[in-house]
């Protein structure tokens, strides 16, 4: 079965069709990158995937449940599936270590001791160790948005969701928050869906390029054929051709 | 830090310099006849919760009672038969402050004559022979204002009335609240806050002829003769009010007074309070 | 003034602690009560949002003075005798009840949501968030205006002159009436709440730096 399956999904604000006809299926493992111009519906998608944004017809299936159901536990989805959000939303009054810490303690019971290896481990990973006993506010974006990685990882989650990730950090930090992005999709068996305007780090590592426009997706590739080849739809085209330029 | 206690400091010293000058500057004062004489009116201060004394009459928007009746009759004395009574609502709290400030020229407000309070103000003689009581409710085993010596026991007042003093010699074991009118004594009593509720008897019995269930009971246990307060030093307009008096008695007006607001009221001794 | 201190220096005395232990029960209650309305406000449910904005709109605009009187005269009536301590004490509380509710709700929604968002997709339930992320710094947001609101209890607390409970307001009204000096003696009681709200005041604006930092 598919780490994430949209059937027929519809999503509204009010009376705005904001997600039209989703039909998306994203296996283990795989990582896919999903590019758009604003208000084109990507942030709104991949929030509807952990249950931030609900949706009102058609099926959402994540890790086996589903997510239209309201008898489904939401917070059972999110032990599995992570996310990384634009503006980091660490916890502004916890320690970089506790911040790491919190939620593998109240959440998954992890004994104490295993607990702080592992947060450690995770720091270590995303070269900021030093950093353990200082407050958000004391750190860069680039280093709270590796933090909020660690946090995301620190659950053991089959998958993880990055929404626009570097698009708040000045330009000097963003490979180092991208190079632990690439790190964790070529080691683990992670399903990483990303929302970004990073064509370098898409066509690195990438398996898959979704298109999406007004609320639909319309181009579906794999990240070979979207970048070397070419895409079929003549908005995508248009769109990769602005960007690419940059 | 200390610059803005020290300011603060100056301000505070300042506001009771000025509050307290002000205090003792009211001390030289106006010839409040002549002043009445000159405008023609007389300003009375009166109770205007009180059954029988002077009670707001919510119809017409008049204060009524004997004591109105009684000021406006000395009016007539005082400036002849065209002058004005102007009244203005007190409690007791307020009446003495009022009299002070000169807001107004006399107190008729169900107020006793004490040497305390002859300290602060010139009394004219008694017009109105009164004597503390209780008012209880029907049925209550309290009889007399010695039931109500015993600890547990609570008593009801009105703020300023002399009747809370007074109730401390009589039933010094009782608990006293002091509530801040007559109205919400009352209520106090109505809602058993308290045993029973002390006053001049005359006030009493307007609350019982008010609120059938409610009586009063043991008689009287002192005599608080009503009087006429005006400002101290007032000398020629206190002479003036007693001269008012002894006319109004010598003509029968008072007595025509105390029949139109006493003559039903039961338990009350008319005969008693009759003058001549 | 200074012989209004010697000769009544036991009323005043009592009239004192009245107040401070009215204005520490009721804060303590209030607070409680308060916070529990304001938590009620941001929960997710409708129904349960009705039922605070009832309760808040309820003792926020009825005056104390009302609400107090409720407690003296209807409730002996009809179901216990209480005194008059105990009924501006009640009414005190449920009063300062909804403003600290509306102050703590202010508190709470002032946290950036993305705290939440990212406490929610950490994996944390609704109660776990609040109580680890989002009320501890909504804590710090609220304390200004919080002591605020206690300066004002305190100085509400003088409802108790009108129910015969003893507090410094009732101490004032008698002693005003018994000496027949009654400036010196509403100064006497001036001073003395300014004794109790000036080193809180002070206290508070150091809060505040000290949060601030």
């Amino acid at each position: 079965m598919a780490m994430i399956e949209f059937d027929d999904v519809q999503k509204y604000y009010g009376d705005f069709h904001a997600l039209k006809d989703i039909n998306l299926k994203i296996e283990d493992g795989e990582t896919v990158v999903l590019i758009g111009p604003s208000g084109s519906g990507k942030s709104t998608l991949i929030r509807t995937v952990n249950g931030l944004e609900p949706v009102q017809d058609g099926r959402l299936i994540v890790n086996g449940q589903d997510l239209a159901n309201n008898k489904t536990d939401i917070n059972r989805i999110r032990k599995n599936v992570g996310m990384v959000f634009q503006h980091f939303n660490l916890y502004a009054n916890k320690t970089i270590l506790e911040n790491i810490m919190l939620a593998p303690r109240i959440v998954l019971k992890r004994d104490e001791a295993e607990n702080k290896k592992f947060a450690m481990e995770l720091l270590d990973r995303v070269g900021l160790a030093d950093q353990a006993a200082k407050y958000p506010a004391q750190l860069s974006g680039g280093q709270q948005q590796r933090i909020a990685i660690a946090r995301s990882l620190a659950m053991k989650p089959k998958c993880l969701l990055f929404d626009e990730p570097t698009s708040a950090l000045d330009p000097e930090m963003i490979d180092d928050v991208l190079n632990v992005m690439k790190d964790i999709a070529r080691d683990s068996k992670m399903t990483m869906l990303v929302v970004t305007h990073e064509m370098g780090f898409a066509r690195e590592v990438a398996d898959r390029v979704i298109f999406m426009a007004d609320g639909q997706i319309l181009e579906d590739d794999s990240s070979d054929t979207f970048f070397n080849g070419e895409p079929s739809n003549e908005r995508a085209r248009q769109f990769l051709g602005k960007i690419i330029t940059h | 830090m200390k610059k803005v206690y020290r300011k603060l400091g100056l301000l505070f010293a300042l506001l009771v310099t000025v509050v307290s000058l002000s205090a003792c500057g009211s001390s030289a004062k106006k010839d409040v006849l002549a002043q009445d004489k000159a405008s023609n009116t007389i300003t009375w201060g009166v109770k205007a919760d009180t059954k029988l004394f002077g009670l707001m009459d919510v119809k017409d928007n008049q204060i009524k009672g004997f004591e109105i009746d009684l000021a406006k009759a000395m009016t007539k004395q005082i400036l002849g038969k065209n002058g004005k009574a102007r009244f203005l609502q007190v409690t007791s709290q307020t009446r003495m402050p009022l009299l002070r400030n000169g807001n107004i020229d006399a107190i008729m407000a169900t107020m006793t004559i004490t040497p305390e309070r002859a300290k602060q103000v010139d009394f004219s003689r008694s017009y109105f022979d009164a004597g503390q009581a209780i008012l209880v409710k029907d049925g209550s085993p309290i009889k007399n204002v010695h039931d109500l010596n015993k600890k547990g026991d609570v008593v009801l007042g009105v703020v300023g009335s002399n009747s809370v003093q007074n109730i401390g010699k009589y039933a010094p074991k009782a608990k006293v609240l002091q509530l801040t009118d007559y109205s919400q004594a009352l209520t106090a009593l109505k809602s058993g806050q308290g045993q029973a509720l002390t006053t001049d008897n005359g006030i009493l019995y307007g609350m019982s002829v008010e609120n059938p269930g409610y009586s009063v009971v043991g008689g009287t246990f002192t005599n608080e003769p009503y009087g006429i307060a005006v400002d101290k030093g007032q000398t020629k307009f206190r002479d003036a009010t007693n001269n008012a008096l002894t006319k109004i008695e010598k003509s029968g007006e008072y007595n025509r007074l105390i029949n139109k607001w006493f003559g039903n009221v039961k338990g009350f001794n008319l005969k008693g309070a009759y003058r001549r | 003034m200074i012989s209004i201190f010697q000769n009544y220096g036991g009323e005043l005395f009592q009239g004192f602690w009245q107040t401070i232990l009215c204005s520490i029960i009721a804060l303590f209650f209030a607070l409680i009560i308060g916070s529990g309305f304001a938590i009620l406000e941001v929960i997710p449910n409708k129904i349960v949002h009705v039922i605070a904005k009832v309760y808040i709109e309820i003792f926020r605009n009825i005056p104390l003075l009302v609400i107090t009187m409720f407690f003296y005269v209807v409730i002996p009536m009809y179901i216990t005798k209480i005194s008059g301590f105990a009924a501006g004490t009640i009414g005190l509380t449920l009063y300062s009840s909804a403003f600290i509710a509306e102050t703590v709700r202010s508190g709470i929604q002032s946290v950036d949501p993305g705290q939440m968002e990212g406490a929610r997709s950490n994996g944390l339930t609704f109660w776990q968030a609040m109580r680890y992320i989002v009320l501890p710094q909504a804590f710090r947001v609220v304390i200004p205006p919080l002591g605020n609101q206690f300066i004002n209890l305190i100085k509400n607390s003088s409802v108790l002159a009108f129910v015969a409970g003893f507090d410094l307001m009732y101490q004032g009204n008698v002693i005003a009436s018994d000496s027949l000096q009654s400036m010196n003696a509403y100064l006497c009681v001036g001073i003395l709440y300014l004794v109790i709200t000036l080193p809180l005041s002070y206290y508070m604006r150091h809060l505040e730096k000290k949060l601030a930092a």
